[in-house]
């Protein structure tokens, strides 16, 4: 693995030596970019590269490699903002892309900082996660070999096993933001993401399972026994989905699973709570901020600054370090979460989720580690309060839509409880709801907080980024579940 | 060349050519695959705009092929070292991985080196100043109509443009371009009454600016929807026949053309297995594929492997006649490629059960529910198994009662495709799918109680 350096070091070399850039010619380009009065001026530098290796039918036959950079610029003039993306930065095309905002801004002043803005380097040093390449060319026979464990220990599992699908995606990401303000700051981001999708078959039935591990460190951080664990549970899942039986239709209490289920709250609440959709009055929650919206016991925490987790930034897209944002403290709405645009016009700060999928996309408010925080019940009490209802444990995803605030969920892995007790796992459970009533009918949160494994992304407007979720167990008086039982 | 473009076709072909042929020179054969666009977006809300945006994107794709191993690697940058890099990464790879019999080049004589080519281009005003006054016209439609009805708030209306070139040379000699157009407008609309508040759009997407919808059907159709979804509640469970609107029922058959692509064949994740010759779908329906239907959104003269498709019928009175095939899923199913290495070309659904417009399929329904969006929900390749959350409009005698919320279907979609009872002439296109509405008989509606 390769390390040294600061990050802000090692972004400066990566991305404006090989393009013959300097720091003043920089200077010079938000100079051209913030003139005619724009309130906010920044470029994004970013280059990745990415490495993938993917087992099918029992061998690694399949490879794949990308680098991608390029350099994003934006200007904004109150609420409006222009924006312009080239793959090229080269001082010309700089230039070229600087042009095209002033053109899309119709910024026709003149120039108000003819000297050029004067950068001030920020170490952005933090402990989140090291400042490493992963993207290793010696690693490939070490991650082929991980695949192929994989196949082979999942195989060995059980005869019903019949297709295993492995995969590994190793990404280094280096970015450098430089803003009209006078900020120079840059993050290295290194990820590795594990994957596995087991198919398991009998009868003539056939079940799925998946799981998967993902971590801001390469190889080392993926040792046997956390290899074993991924392959189990994927295993175990599909052997349980073999069982399933339709799940229930109608109203019914839910209890949700420590870990990846809180992705209901990223769903439910968190985006509902996302600054540009206060601005612009589309939240579910607009207007609520102090009002009470859950049950007492509910705090929801938006946290970028969680050692090692794929929601984490040392500083986000728009250069400003994490902030540990309390949404939902014992049940009031407190808190929003602002990217530099959205807090500006809103009077409020940054609270460092501006953030975006890449030097292409414009960055906007988006959650970094959204969690509920730990209660006093015991999960077993919880599950055991349940007379008929469902118990979920896994989520294939879900959608929330902000305006009405209504959520749904599909589980893919899921138990029927009957009289406290897990009777049969059931497949394809949509839960559904709206995000307040949700929220109010939290009555039991456990003490057993965990997060997701790495896996979560979240899309918003088109834009994929990687992100935490977690909670303690918890149980849901009234969701409604659907299923294709009658 | 246009003006949202910084290169040519020739730069991009020259570009595919130079990674084929530093391949050759290192012993592999290679496929090379270029792409570049320029894309132009105004949104506007309020009489004010929101975003202007100007972007190029760019990026070179290269597969070798070297001692029966494949490697693939790509790059935004078409400078030589940028090429260079690609073509070493891709060998490193190739020389990691176990060999696969199935992966080589397609026989050279499958290639479409000359041929029909459809027209994908259409020379329209997409300047960031034509696409601003297009989108404060709807601004100001939306503004107008907003007026009209106070339950109503202007989302954003937004005008898009994007050109495109692509090249692919191959070590076969293949080496062809083509360019490629695309024109969009949407209106958001947001409407709000005691019962709650729902937002709607409605989209237009075409090769040229004069195919588009005009401003004031694509507003008024966003503010129908959103006005439609006012006062939706949810109903009890039941089973009841369900009419899939247009716009609903190109996904359905997205989900049955998905079934029948190569990859989901010989990978076993498909719920239609070993279709050919099978009865998986109502006996009156047919799904035809035509790639070359000029200025189609999916239309194209070849695959990204060189190989033409072909127009021809993949459904025929209920029974599949044809995959979606490239050339390594083709071998590994012992078939021969379809030219499909990229999914589908425009598809088609049809049926000749009687049918009609959009109020004699209500007619039809009598009294059920009509799905208008999907919320949410999954399909599991393997099984077929099917859940959405689904937004709709309660029907009883064949006259709309009211908007629906906080329901779910569930099913399995082999007995869906079989259960369909009739398909609109209310015909819509989305993407690459022409259908009209779809009507199934009996389906599992999971609602309150």
């Amino acid at each position: 693995m390769n390390g040294g350096g600061t990050a802000i070091d090692r972004a400066r070399a990566r991305l404006l030596g090989p393009a013959g850039l300097d720091e003043a010619m920089i200077g010079r380009a938000l100079g051209h970019l913030a003139s005619g009065g724009a309130d906010l001026a920044d470029l994004f530098f970013e280059t990745t590269s990415l490495r993938s290796w993917r087992l099918e039918g029992g061998r690694v036959t399949n490879g794949g490699f990308a680098m991608r950079q390029g350099v994003g610029a934006r200007a904004a003039h109150g609420g409006q903002v222009s924006f312009a993306h080239s793959a090229d930065f080269r001082e010309s095309a700089l230039d070229d892309t600087v042009r095209a905002v002033r053109s899309l801004a119709r910024a026709g002043q003149a120039d108000q900082h003819p000297q050029g803005i004067l950068l001030n380097c920020h170490a952005g040093e933090h402990a989140l996660y090291p400042a490493i390449d992963v993207v290793l060319v010696e690693d490939a026979s070490a991650w082929i070999a991980v695949l192929e464990r994989i196949d082979s220990l999942a195989r060995a599992s059980d005869p019903r096993i019949v297709r295993i699908d492995a995969n590994v995606r190793v990404q280094d990401t280096t970015v450098l933001i430089a803003d009209a303000d006078g900020l120079l700051a840059g993050d290295v981001r290194p990820m590795t993401i594990l994957a596995v999708m087991i198919v398991a078959e009998t009868d003539g039935r056939r079940a799925r399972g998946q799981a998967g591990l993902g971590r801001r460190a390469g190889l080392d951080g993926f040792d046997a026994a956390s290899v074993d664990q991924l392959v189990a549970a994927a295993v175990t899942m599909a052997l349980n989905n073999l069982d399933a039986i339709s799940a229930p239709v109608g109203e019914m209490p839910v209890v949700l699973g420590p870990g990846y289920p809180g992705v209901l709250f990223h769903e439910a609440v968190g985006h509902g709570l996302e600054g540009d959709h206060h601005r612009k009055r589309l939240s579910a929650f607009d207007g609520m901020l102090g009002e009470r919206i859950a049950a007492p016991g509910v705090t929801v925490i938006d946290d970028g600054g969680i050692a090692g987790r794929l929601g984490s930034l040392g500083i986000d897209d728009e250069g400003t370090p994490p902030d540990r944002t309390v949404l939902v403290d014992d049940g009031v709405l407190t808190g929003l979460m602002q990217d530099r645009l959205n807090a500006r016009l809103m009077n409020a700060r940054s609270t460092g989720n501006g953030r975006r999928q890449s030097y292409a996309h414009l960055p906007m408010p988006r959650m970094t580690n959204t969690f509920l925080a730990n209660g006093r019940d015991n999960p077993a009490d919880i599950i055991a309060s349940i007379d008929r209802g469902i118990y979920a444990t896994e989520f294939d995803g879900g959608q929330v839509d902000i305006v009405t605030g209504r959520f749904n969920f599909t589980t893919i892995e899921a138990w029927l409880v009957e009289k406290g007790k897990l009777v049969a796992p059931v497949r394809g459970a949509t839960l559904i709801g709206v995000g307040r009533e949700a929220l109010r009918h939290v009555s039991m949160v456990g003490n057993d907080l965990a997060f997701d494994t790495g896996m979560a992304t979240c899309g918003k407007q088109g834009q994929t980024l990687n992100v935490g979720v977690g909670q303690p167990t918890l149980r849901i008086d009234r969701m409604m579940v659907g299923g294709q039982a009658g | 060349m246009s003006a949202l473009l910084t290169q040519s076709e020739a730069d991009l072909r020259d570009a595919a050519a130079l990674a084929v042929e530093l391949a050759a020179q290192r012993g592999a054969k290679a496929r090379a695959s270029v792409h570049h666009e320029g894309i132009a977006k105004i949104a506007v809300r309020g009489g004010a705009v929101e975003t202007a945006e100007r972007s190029g994107t760019q990026g070179l794709g290269l597969t070798v092929f070297h001692d029966g191993r494949l490697g693939s690697a790509s790059t935004a940058r078409f400078d030589r070292a940028a090429i260079e890099r690609v073509v070493e990464e891709a060998m490193l790879i190739a020389s990691h991985v176990q060999p696969d019999a199935d992966a080589d080049l397609p026989p050279a004589q499958l290639l479409a080196f000359s041929g029909p080519a459809p027209d994908l281009y259409v020379e329209s005003p997409r300047s960031p100043d034509g696409l601003l006054e297009a989108a404060q016209v709807m601004d100001a439609i939306a503004s107008e109509t907003v007026a009209a009805d106070n339950r109503l708030r202007a989302g954003e209306s937004v005008a898009v443009a994007t050109e495109g070139l692509w090249a692919l040379a191959t070590s076969d000699g293949f080496c062809r371009s083509i360019q490629r157009s695309n024109d969009a407008r949407w209106s958001v609309m947001l409407a709000q009454d005691e019962g709650g508040s729902n937002s709607a759009f409605c989209q237009t997407q075409e090769r040229s600016v004069d195919a588009l919808l005009p401003a004031a059907v694509l507003v008024e159709r966003a503010a129908g929807r959103a006005r439609q979804a006012l006062g939706a509640r949810p109903i009890a469970s039941r089973r009841c026949p369900v009419l899939f609107d247009p716009r609903t029922a190109a996904i359905l058959v997205s989900e049955l053309a998905g079934a029948l692509t190569g990859n989901a064949q010989y990978r076993k994740m498909s719920f239609l297995p070993d279709p050919i010759g099978r009865a998986v779908a109502a006996p009156h329906l047919d799904l035809s594929e035509n790639p070359f239907e000029p200025l189609g959104l999916a239309s194209g003269g070849f695959d990204s492997e060189g190989i033409a498709g072909s127009n021809r019928a993949i459904i025929r009175h209920g029974v599949v006649e044809g995959l979606f095939l490239s050339t390594f899923s083709g071998r590994k199913l012992g078939m021969s490629t379809t030219g499909n290495a990229d999914g589908f070309y425009n598809l088609r659904l049809t049926s000749s059960a009687p049918s009609g417009d959009w109020q004699t399929m209500l007619d039809m329904l009598g009294t059920g529910l009509v799905v208008t969006e999907f919320q949410g929900g999954k399909t599991d390749p393997a099984s077929g198994n099917w859940t959405q959350a689904i937004k709709g409009l309660w029907v009883e005698h064949g006259c709309v009662v009211h908007a629906v919320t906080d329901v779910t279907l569930a099913s399995n979609l082999p007995a869906m495709l079989i259960g369909i009872r009739a398909v609109g002439l209310d015909v819509e296109r989305q993407g690459a799918i022409r259908t009209g509405s779809i009507l199934i008989d009996d389906m599992q509606l999971g609602g309150k109680g």
